[in-house]
């Protein structure tokens, strides 16, 4: 049988770390492979060797069963690759049209306007992709650009095309719609690679799943012939169970009220508008939203990062608007956020673990000097109690794997015992058993009464773990969902902006009965 | 075909840098030897002459060990203030320019010391260096906090505004320039009168200067500084991201600013202790260590003992290549400058070997 690709024996390593170790992999035609693996199993690094991005320390590449050498991307264009990345490679100003221009071969230097509309346009129909090529890519939504990337790759001739995390922004309506778009490409006979850690995906779309484990191959697996359990046990070696706890404690009064919140993004546009919420003591209160639609800056609001426009922020009773990050601190209300690059807020990367410690409360020790001493035996508390991986207490967060980054980053939020704890995106990108650990911590301090935000991204994870789940879209509140009364699907419509429950049927606007809220304070 | 690529060493071993930097000295070495040779110099003889610094068969030996000083605690003190800002990724190029206001401000005071007490002149030199300093690299940090202005292009240009400034005292014969020469026809630096100079711990006939001592002990004051204090920790949090500062509650803008002043003022305080030391003051008497001092920061990775460590290397290095050069009708300071250039080059060039290596690509074996 002849492959669309073939790679054998790839290996690469950066530094001491090595990403790939003698890859085998084969990917046949007309076929759809979803290449399964948890954080940092290398998918994104053997994907990136194929578009020319990285060159292979060793091993070989057969395309349509030639060996080849791909050392540029356009290498890898000529011999029909098409990769879709993670993060879109789109110029922001450029129309759609101007964006797939720029790129094409072949085509003369200048731009043949209707010549190259009417190709593009051809191609759009014929795999049925709903685009308005004169939209500029500034102001499309995510689900358009990705669109546009895939269009992209397969107007430049793409027979074999990667995408690296195509659902990771996407609601589940519109990975539906983008499944329909790559059936019909496997119908065209085009060969695609998903990259994808989302196993019912892989299990709705895939005909074969090749699984990664740190860096090693571990086999390819017929989709038909095995189910999620049996993959999971592949992707991390181990039988595990996957239920998420979710103890029911008794919820006590609101201790953080947000009411008629307006904030602006950097860019001076609206980025939260008008919210109104609560988080009571003993209860995990989701919020999901599509990426982008104000859960960063709502979560810089409440930690004090970022100035609000209108509205209130009340803890325990008392107004918190306008106080420096440290105040808002010291009255107990403390934010991990992981940003999409993990170290970028909340960890200094290249400190140790016993530096990032004290990142917070440094000056509380007394004198010129800061006190290592007792900041290394917290360190080593924080270690032992959240099983980190680490040689010591004096390496450097950035050394750390992505999961004993965030148990870094959670251990320190805990450790100074917060009773309101806002924590967004904590399992990104993690393996599945470090999210559970982190479920876990999670779970433990709602047994003490902590109010937790969890700004999360996996609906199934929300569903199971938080108490209820604020729904927003734009930065416009479309609900409060209790998580046993509602669906996926309910959640993606609200997350679209298709569905409101705001003030409907009975249910919450977002306001608790027994506010703290004075009298005075309720009609500012 | 492309069979080779570079890739990062997993680690950074210390004896292999030490050897791939004997390398990178020899290769240089010896491009520098087939110069010499080529303009019939003797190339072992001219690089005796260099590494004893002018000290062997010298009766005046303690002269070169002075003149050497002289070079090295101007460059260690600005190396360590260039740490400093660098530690913070503040890159603060503008050396030169500190250190000429530096340098023209501790002149002021010294043109106008005579009969002050010593002492009580030399301090005064010093803080009108270090305040004056200060307050400029306090101002380009402000611009930076404020505006998001670009540092580097700010510290750069300030360079060249101060090095005119400089030539224009320099040049300008008028009634208010109390720099120049009275008595000379032509625009001269004057010299400074007795009670702004350094004094020093005579021994025997070589003197111990001051600035000397002031030198060690600051490098004793910085490593204990970004080590152990709270300002130190600040300063590698902001370095290190800035986003993460901001959120832990640090006053990023206020860190930037108080390193900034610390940075320049160490750098005015160089100049100060330069010019008591010179006597007197010159467009050229930064000696370039705004410059080299950038260099000594990044070779030492902005580690301090290594700095000092590096500064001393360095300052031999030039005082040997000058002192060298003099002896040779043949050839001047310039080739002294054209060497220390190579010897440079190609420590950097060898810095990077260290660090990186070329790997040659190989096919699956049973491909």
């Amino acid at each position: 049988m002849e492959y669309a690709i073939e790679l054998k024996e790839i290996s690469k390593s950066f530094g001491p770390v090595a990403a790939n170790k003698n890859i085998n992999l084969s990917l046949a035609k007309g076929e759809i492979l979803a290449l399964l693996g948890e954080n940092g199993s290398g998918k994104t690094t053997l994907m990136n060797m194929l578009s020319g991005i990285y060159m292979p320390d060793s091993g070989s590449i057969f395309i349509d069963g030639k060996k080849v050498e791909i050392n540029s991307p356009e290498d890898s264009g000529k011999l029909g690759i098409g990769m879709v990345h993670q993060h879109f490679k789109l110029v922001e100003r450029f129309t759609a049209l101007e964006n797939i221009r720029i790129g094409m071969r072949g085509e003369g230097r200048f731009f043949h306007g209707a010549e190259v509309r009417k190709k593009i346009e051809e191609t759009a129909a014929k795999f049925g992709f709903d685009i308005d090529l004169d939209k500029k890519v500034s102001n499309m939504a995510v689900s358009e650009k990705q669109t546009l990337e895939i269009l992209k790759v397969l107007c430049y001739g793409a027979r074999i095309i990667i995408l690296d995390e195509p659902t990771a922004v996407l609601t589940v309506q519109e990975i539906e719609k983008l499944f329909n778009v790559l059936r019909k490409m496997k119908e065209e006979g085009h060969s695609i690679i998903i990259i994808t850690h989302k196993l019912n995906e892989v299990m709705a779309i895939s005909d074969r799943v090749a699984v990664l484990r740190h860096g090693d191959y571990i086999g390819t697996v017929v989709t038909k012939e095995t189910d999620e359990k049996t993959l999971t046990e592949l992707m991390v070696g181990r039988k595990i169970t996957l239920n998420i706890d979710r103890p029911i404690i008794e919820k006590t009064h609101p201790l953080l009220e947000i009411r008629d919140l307006t904030i602006k993004n950097d860019e001076g546009a609206t980025a939260i508008d008008h919210i109104n919420f609560y988080i009571r003591g003993g209860e995990i209160l989701g919020v999901a939203g599509i990426a982008g639609s104000g859960q960063k800056e709502l979560c810089e609001a409440i930690a004090g990062l970022r100035k609000i426009e209108e509205g209130q922020m009340i803890h325990e009773g008392e107004s918190i608007v306008g106080m420096s990050p440290k105040k808002i601190l010291e009255h107990g209300v403390s934010m991990s956020f992981i940003p999409e690059d993990r170290l970028g807020m909340g960890l200094a990367p290249s400190l140790s673990i016993t530096d990032n410690m004290i990142l917070k409360n440094y000056n509380e020790s007394k004198g010129l000097f800061v006190d290592r001493k007792s900041a290394r035996e917290e360190a080593q508390k924080v270690i032992d109690k959240l099983e980190i991986i680490t040689p010591s207490t004096e390496t450097p967060v950035r050394r750390l794997s992505g999961g004993n980054v965030q148990k870094v980053l959670l251990g320190r939020e805990i450790k100074s015992g917060p009773n309101v704890l806002i924590t967004a995106y904590p399992v990104r990108g993690l393996d599945i058993n470090s999210s559970y650990t982190i479920y876990n911590i999670l779970n433990e301090e709602k047994k003490k009464g902590v109010g937790i935000l969890f700004v999360g991204e996996d609906l199934d994870v929300m569903l199971s773990l938080c108490d209820k789940i604020m729904v927003i879209c734009h930065g416009r509140l479309q609900g409060v969902v209790n998580s046993d009364h509602t669906t996926k699907e309910e959640i993606g419509l609200m997350m679209t902006g298709t569905l409101n429950i705001v003030n409907k049927d009975g249910k919450t606007d977002g306001i608790a009965k027994d506010s703290a809220f004075t009298d005075e304070e309720g009609k500012a | 075909m492309r069979r080779y690529h570079l890739v990062r060493r997993a680690d950074a071993k210390l004896n292999r840098t030490l050897i791939y930097y004997a390398i990178g000295l020899l290769v240089s070495l010896t491009i520098g030897a087939i110069l010499l040779w080529a303009l019939g110099i003797n190339p072992f003889q001219y690089y005796g002459k260099m590494l004893t610094i002018g000290l062997v068969g010298n009766k005046y030996g303690y002269k070169s060990i002075e003149g050497l000083l002289k070079v090295f605690v101007p460059l260690l003190i600005t190396s360590l203030a260039l740490s400093l800002s660098f530690k913070m990724r503040f890159w603060n190029i503008g050396g030169e320019g500190e250190f000429l206001i530096g340098a023209i401000c501790a002149s002021i005071v010294a043109f106008n010391s005579s009969g002050m007490p010593n002492f009580v002149t030399v301090v005064l030199m010093c803080l009108a260096a270090m305040i004056s300093s200060g307050i400029i690299g306090v101002a380009i940090a402000a611009l930076k906090v404020k505006f998001n202005t670009n540092e580097t292009l700010m510290t750069l240009m300030l360079n060249y505004i101060m090095l005119y400034v400089i030539r224009y005292i320099g040049d300008t014969k008028a009634d208010w320039n109390f720099f120049l020469r009275e008595d000379s026809e032509r625009p001269i630096f004057g010299s400074f009168p007795e009670s702004a100079m350094m004094g020093g711990i005579p021994l025997g006939k070589f003197k111990l200067l001051w600035a000397v001592i002031i030198a060690v002990l600051l490098t004793a004051i910085v490593y204990i500084y970004l080590k152990y204090t709270k300002h130190g920790y600040e300063i590698s949090v902001v370095g290190d991201s800035a986003a993460t500062a901001k959120y832990a509650g640090m006053g990023v803008g206020k860190i930037v600013l108080r390193t900034m002043f610390i940075s320049s003022a160490l750098i005015g305080l160089a100049a100060a202790l330069a010019v008591s030391s010179a006597g007197t003051i010159s467009d050229t008497i930064t000696n370039d260590v705004g410059w080299t001092g950038i260099i000594v920061a990044w070779l030492s990775k902005l580690s301090v003992p290594a700095v000092f460590v590096t500064a001393i290397l360095i300052s031999i290095l030039q005082y040997g290549c000058q002192a060298a050069a003099t002896q040779y009708p043949a050839i001047d300071v310039n080739f002294a400058d054209l060497l220390q250039g190579i010897i440079l080059f190609s420590v950097l060039v060898a810095d990077f070997a260290a660090n990186f290596r070329l790997i040659k690509k190989e096919d699956a074996k049973n491909a």
